[in-house]
């Protein structure tokens, strides 16, 4: 359902229907690409029209060739 | 809900091990990230430099996040850290003091390394026409809440206060307005689908 999308996006779903809209919005690509859509409107309305072109695509990249994961203990802010 | 900061699931989930979580969060704050660096760094490709090295510290760094701030004031955090430290190896490009990054207008175009791609100009010119068509031709009923919650930074709680109407109206009636403007707007980015998460 693409409103669980839109409500993704904004928060406003409780734990287990956030959980359950992720699974659904990341497993089907047109759910994916409203995702993507619905958020972009938002930064043209706010003044950022540009696309996408691959950008998330290339960090999340990244982050799989360097297998970055969650270190207990490490805090981005210091240094 | 009790809970101000939008984004306090996906970020419970994210920390609980679903990458899926954290790529929605990457998704949905690419462009703010990098127009936030951009205001300090003035190169695109050193601008998406410094914004994939936020989403990686943030990432590393998901434990340490308590929520005592919101996900994206953190994130701003991490990522201006990253832009200062990156224009002090590189003090050529910087903008700062009097000239104020704050009040740069350029826009920024994540991913690309030249800001004047006349390719991408153009580009970012049709999706904001599309997107203006759309909301010219939206109804006021739906475009109101829309703009409220998009431009103003107001919550659903508070937009159903300002119009009277159920905080489950707000949600409809925001998702129905996106909705509107997307199907009107994919015609526009048909090329570049594949390329998107």
């Amino acid at each position: 359902m693409t409103i669980d999308v839109s409500n993704l996006l904004d928060g406003q779903l409780e734990a287990e229907e956030a959980k359950r809209a992720l699974k659904e919005t990341t497993s089907q690509p047109e759910l994916r690409d409203r995702y993507t859509i619905y958020g972009l409107v938002g930064d043209v309305l706010r003044g950022n029209s540009t696309p996408d072109d691959g950008f998330s695509v290339r960090i999340l990249q990244r982050m799989r060739d360097e297998k970055v994961r969650i270190e207990p203990g490490y805090d981005p802010l210091a240094g | 809900m009790a809970n101000t900061d939008p984004d306090t699931e996906l970020v419970r989930l994210a920390q609980a091990g679903d990458v899926h979580a954290f790529e929605a969060l990457v998704v949905k704050y690419q462009r703010r990230v990098a127009r936030h660096v951009a205001r300090y760094v003035r190169r695109a490709s050193d601008v998406e430099d410094v914004v994939q090295e936020t989403f990686i510290r943030a990432y590393r760094g998901l434990a340490a996040f308590r929520g005592d701030s919101a996900f994206y004031t953190w994130l701003y955090r991490i990522a201006t850290n990253m832009a200062l430290n990156s224009i002090k190896r590189d003090p050529a490009p910087v903008l700062l003091g009097d000239d104020a990054p704050e009040e740069r207008s350029e826009p920024f175009h994540p991913g690309v390394s030249d800001n004047d791609d006349p390719e991408r100009r153009m580009m970012a010119s049709q999706i904001a026409e599309a997107v203006q068509r759309a909301l010219d031709r939206l109804q006021p009923d739906l475009a109101e809440p829309l703009m409220l919650f998009e431009v103003e930074g107001k919550s659903y709680l508070e937009i159903a206060q300002m119009l009277s109407i159920p905080v489950g109206t707000v949600r409809t009636r925001i998702y129905r307005a996106r909705e509107f403007i997307a199907k009107r707007l994919e015609p526009v980015l048909g090329p570049q689908r594949d390329r998107r998460w």
